[in-house]
């Protein structure tokens, strides 16, 4: 390997590191805002991300409406799900005394749900696409490229982080839910209904999954296997700090990037080891993440 | 009384020979009984469904013409799904339930490897439907035969060949799965590479992978003269669509396990100017409904008429049923009028045919039990194929270890 290529591999894996890494991003970003308000790790959470891509697919294919409508209806439909998921299943679960592992086992009966539904519609039997966003010739940058569909997933995904960092600390919505992370009692004493929160945090999740499925479905295709997808961003949270969300974000970057990098420097066989040492690294050298602060002890 | 002795000796000889082919399970003087089975429901129905309406009706061919010395074949169907435990369950109720003289069936090789003990156990003679099967195949048992498609080493090793040949490729990219599918071809791909003084740059990826940037990359900048993809149809999509991105316009081969879904490919990669330079590796002696395979299609069209009537049928997979019965048939022949589970595995050991549906002769022998290892290739723009002449051999031999 000569010094041009390690500089074109270089600028390469980092630039198609930061577009796939910013859908990790955001499905990190929905798992760190469930498990936050609810203290519930979502393992649901890439099969909600493969929902979204099938419902935008059936009503394609099936109810064949244009695309700008597909979209329009994709997300308020996965968000509704999600909120009814937390309305209907979580929160008896809850109601019922239930302990956190009863809480996990439910999101995943929601996974297998969900896989089973797209099998049984039989647009899961092979992988399939949804339309790009956008077209035209590439970007080039440096002696890397990426495609206007790379810009458009990494720009659209960045102004979603944006619009979510400004409702968690700007609006009243953002902040109740902030105060349910943090003390759901005293949020509940200063009238915050918590059940109400935790549709709404539920509604959210699903609503960023079907966002990162319409950007990326075009990019990577959809297969009712590829809620895996959710592996990589809940590395990304445990990378960045499971408990913050500019943490989820940096995670996202860095194992989209360390993907990149492993697969052009390493081997490609490494390539899926990589979220994984990288998860391990963390534990080992800064348990608490990149950005998680200081490490959390709970009194008992 | 002198001349009654060889009679008597003569007469016993063929009673005990009756009543030893009687003995045999699953056969009478007037049937043999052959347990049959393919995934008939759930999503791997298209991998075998028709593959085994295929096979029935070359048994029933053969049984209007009189059946195979004198006694007709009568088959107990079961549907495995493609999974390893329903086709496990299968193959034990054909055998212990239902008696059968022998087995065949399976499309999928997961599931037929996980029956491999079992058979060894029962010692039945078991003959793949349209499995590729490596892993029941390699090492031999005596009692398995399969890939009458093609096996994973055949896919690999052919593939070389055909680059080498066709496009007088010296320096050859190939993308594999990380998996035992991608190992298998991997190993005879590097057999024939070395056989044939290439020089073959390997990316193994994972079947689940979402950005293939890294290995494509690293292919372009090896620089070879064609590459081959031996992934499944998602990382194919992937792989395609990143080399038109990355400005690649030498030609592509394309392993027959990426190809299920052309169309859908096609959609997949979303710009028929990723077509411009690829090719199909395809192991039937022509494209689906050709000239050369007219016989099959007007075969079904005349048994099954009413499922040939409907969209999508017959399924893409379903001529390769005709060899494997076939194959059943001739060593059924090969054991003679009192037939037994010992003779059937000797007469398949010695097989030998052209089946006219598959690129390549059917062959079988005691040390190898996988039967197609050739291939055809065509041109493929995105819409139209284009036969290419000529059939690649795969090399690779099994060696004992």
């Amino acid at each position: 390997m000569n010094l041009s290529e390690i500089w074109l591999f270089l600028q390469q894996g980092v630039l198609s590191g930061l577009v796939t890494g910013s859908v990790y991003a955001l499905l990190a970003i929905a798992i760190v805002t469930v498990f936050k308000t609810t203290d519930v790790p979502n393992f649901a959470q890439g099969e909600m991300f493969m929902i979204g891509g099938y419902v935008a697919l059936s009503l394609l294919i099936i109810a064949k409406l244009p695309y700008w409508l597909v979209i329009v209806l994709t997300v308020p439909i996965v968000a509704l799900g999600g909120a009814l998921f937390q309305r209907v299943v979580m929160e008896r679960v809850t109601g019922s005394k239930g302990v956190g592992v009863q809480l996990v086992i439910a999101t995943l009966g929601l996974a297998y749900t969900l896989k089973g539904l797209v099998r049984q519609t039989g647009l899961g039997d092979t992988p399939r696409s949804l339309p790009s966003l956008i077209e035209g010739d590439p970007v080039i940058i440096g002696d890397a490229f990426l495609t206007r569909l790379d810009v458009a997933i990494f720009v659209v995904a960045v102004m979603v982080m944006v619009l979510l960092y400004w409702m968690f600390n700007k609006t009243r919505i953002g902040k109740a839910m902030r105060a349910v992370g943090m003390n759901p009692r005293a949020a509940q004493i200063v009238g915050i209904r918590l059940s109400h929160i935790r549709m709404l945090v539920w509604a959210l999740s699903g609503l960023i999954s079907a966002l990162a499925a319409l950007l990326i479905a075009p990019k990577v295709l959809i297969t009712p296997d590829i809620a895996h997808v959710a592996i990589l961003a809940y590395a990304a949270a445990i990378v960045g700090g499971f408990t913050s969300l500019p943490g989820a974000v940096l995670g996202g970057f860095v194992i989209g990037i360390l993907e990149n990098l492993v697969g052009l420097f390493v081997s490609t066989n490494a390539i899926v080891v990589a979220p994984f040492l990288a998860i391990l690294v963390t534990l080992i050298v800064r348990p608490q993440g990149l950005l998680g602060g200081k490490p959390q002890v709970k009194k008992v | 009384m002198k001349f009654l002795k060889p009679f008597t000796l003569a007469v016993a000889l063929c009673a005990s020979t009756v009543v030893l082919a009687q003995s045999e399970p699953g056969l009478t003087d007037k049937s043999i009984k052959l347990g049959v089975f393919a995934p008939l429901s759930g999503n791997s129905m298209a991998y075998g469904f028709d593959v085994l309406n295929a096979a029935k009706m070359y048994y029933d061919k053969v049984n209007k013409e009189g059946g195979i010395h004198g006694r007709k074949i009568e088959l107990v169907i079961e549907d495995d799904r493609c999974n390893a435990n329903d086709l496990l369950a299968a193959v034990k109720k054909l055998t212990e339930q239902d008696k059968v003289f022998m087995l065949n069936g399976g499309s999928c090789s997961g599931a037929v490897v996980g029956a491999r003990e079992y058979i060894e156990r029962a010692q039945i003679p078991y003959v793949m439907l349209n499995a590729s099967g490596d892993g029941a195949l390699y090492p031999p048992s005596k009692y398995i035969y399969g890939a009458f498609s093609i096996s994973q080493r055949a896919v690999g090793g052919s593939m070389v060949q055909f680059a080498a040949e066709h496009f007088k490729g010296k320096k050859i990219g190939y993308i594999n799965h990380d998996d035992a599918y991608g190992g298998w071809n991997l190993e005879a791909a590097e057999f024939q590479a070395k056989k044939l003084g290439v020089d073959l740059q390997v990316q193994s990826i994972n079947p689940n992978l979402t950005d293939v940037t890294a290995p494509m990359l690293k292919i372009r900048a090896a620089n070879p003269d064609v590459l081959i993809i031996t992934t499944y149809a998602r990382p194919v999509s992937l792989l395609v669509k990143k080399a038109l991105e990355l400005g690649w316009t030498k030609p592509i081969v394309i392993a027959v396990n990426g190809t299920a879904d052309l169309k859908q490919l096609v959609e997949n990669v979303g710009n028929k100017d990723a077509f411009k330079n690829v090719y199909l590796q395809e192991v039937m002696l022509d494209v689906a409904g050709g000239a050369k395979l007219k016989w099959v299609y007007d075969m079904y069209k005349a048994y099954y008429p009413e499922l040939a009537a409907k969209p999508g049928y017959p399924q893409t997979y379903m001529p390769y049923g005709i060899p494997s019965a076939m194959a059943v048939v001739n060593a059924l022949k090969g054991a003679g009028p009192n037939p037994t589970r010992e003779k059937v595995l000797t007469a398949l050991s010695n097989t030998k045919f052209d089946s006219g549906v598959m690129a390549g002769p059917i062959e079988l022998t005691a040390t190898d039990h996988a039967g197609q290892k050739s291939a055809i290739y065509l041109k493929f723009d995105g819409e139209h194929m284009t036969v290419i002449p000529g059939s690649y051999r795969s090399l690779w031999v099994y060696q004992p270890k």
